[in-house]
């Protein structure tokens, strides 16, 4: 894969968003990463294989998405009744059970916003690995970078934690398939956000662009 | 002013804040994303502190009122965000009711502090110290999403617990009224403006009087 190319036009400048200094935005080798001089904080990274590690864990993210929607996440057994927990069913239960905004909130958090993060980053990426630039993909970065604050997949993970340990008195829960699938996720997601940095990606769009 | 760090804003460039392109702020629009451009994000205070009073005014009701009533066997009990932590503890679970504490007590508690401060510091009220205060700011930033938990317990014991006579499980209005005050810290702390805290430290150096307006964009 062809490294970070520099957009065409003249030196470039970085400005650090905590301090708002501003320095010449050089190149960094593979794996390093350029501090702001006055606060130390980053201000670029050149990620190794940056665009492939992107697309690659993204793709696995959205293929885990398809298993945690086709199994459960919990089994509960209680007053010889059976019930399965999948993320779609506790979202419909809020809605149906007289909280709609909560419930919408979670599909918004634990499914919407991580398929847009993870689709948005096939579609960016998977086309610039091969130089080329995806149609709407300046407008799909932008979506996908809004997004990244309101993934809450860990948080989910974390309630279902808690919420097995308040039930383990009453009944017998189980993790099903759909839980270890919402932990690749997580995994996955984590690792494709933090495969390619903002900068690298916009200034690839750029010259894919022109 | 020009000190020995060149600030992009007294050169008259900003940073997008959508893909990070320094560009003339004269020119209005980013010239690769097409985003606007500005110098500092637009009235950042204002919006931080009216996200922050919108907040602190749900953190209260969000506490006092039921965020789940659960239905055993014809008893009907209405449970709050600390009464469910009280049982975890009672019942030894010290771990979990730990976790809770700090999730839904203490995390927007603290964020609406730290806010508070910040935005103190970033007005010329408090000294702006920004090694420290980045350091809490991106604590702020980082903690914002974890305070969902009790939400998303809600909703899963909610799907879980239909059990007919048995056992039900419905949401309450407090749970709602959480999930306000982490949207809405979440948002404030979004709009707050770092840069603004080495905006006040440079005029302190350069002994100028301190200004609370911020840049406009």
């Amino acid at each position: 894969m062809s490294p970070w190319p520099k957009p065409p036009g003249g030196p470039r400048f970085a400005a650090c968003h905590f301090c708002d200094t501003l320095h010449e935005a050089t190149h960094v080798s593979e794996g390093t990463a350029a501090r702001c001089v006055r606060c130390g904080v980053v201000l670029y990274q050149n990620r190794p294989a940056s665009l492939v590690r992107a697309t690659a864990f993204s793709l696995a993210a959205l293929m885990l998405m398809v298993v945690v929607h086709s199994f459960p996440f919990l089994t509960l057994d209680a007053a010889s009744i059976r019930r399965y927990l999948t993320l779609v069913n506790a979202a419909v239960a809020l809605i149906r059970e007289g909280s709609p905004l909560l419930g919408w909130a979670i599909v918004l958090f634990t499914m919407v916003v991580p398929l847009v993060i993870s689709g948005g980053l096939i579609y960016v990426c998977g086309p610039l690995m091969f130089g080329r630039l995806a149609p709407g993909a300046f407008q799909v970065a932008k979506w996908t970078y809004r997004c990244e604050p309101w993934n809450m997949v860990e948080v989910f993970l974390l309630g279902v934690l808690v919420s097995l340990l308040k039930l383990a008195k009453m009944a017998d829960v189980h993790f099903g398939t759909g839980f270890w699938a919402f932990a690749g996720v997580m995994l996955c997601m984590a690792a494709a956000v933090a495969a390619i940095d903002r900068d690298e990606l916009w200034d690839r769009m750029e010259v894919a662009k022109s | 002013m020009k000190g020995p760090w060149p600030k992009a804003a007294a050169c008259g460039l900003a940073s997008c804040d959508t893909c990070g392109r320094v560009a003339p702020v004269a020119i209005g629009r980013c010239p690769r994303c097409g985003s606007t451009l500005h110098l500092r994000k637009p009235d950042s205070i204002q919006r931080t502190v009216a996200l922050m009073i919108a907040a602190t005014a749900l953190y209260i009701p969000s506490h006092l009122l039921p965020i789940m009533t659960v239905v055993e066997m014809g008893d009907v009990s209405h449970n709050t965000i600390i009464s469910g932590m009280l049982t975890f503890w009672r019942t030894g679970a010290y771990p979990i009711a730990i976790v809770i504490f700090t999730a839904s007590i203490l995390i927007p508690f603290l964020k609406i502090a730290a806010l508070s401060w910040l935005c103190a510091a970033a007005t010329g009220r408090v000294h702006p110290s920004p090694a420290m205060l980045g350091k809490l700011y991106w604590f702020t930033e980082l903690l914002g999403r974890w305070s969902m938990i009790d939400i998303f317990v809600v909703g899963i014991m909610v799907s879980l617990m239909q059990l007919g006579n048995y056992m039900t499980i419905t949401p309450g209005l407090g749970a709602l009224a959480f999930a306000g005050v982490v949207v809405l810290t979440m948002l404030a702390a979004m709009c707050f403006e770092p840069r603004m805290l080495w905006d006040r430290l440079d005029e302190l150096a350069a002994d100028l009087p301190p200004n609370p307006t911020p840049p406009k964009s």
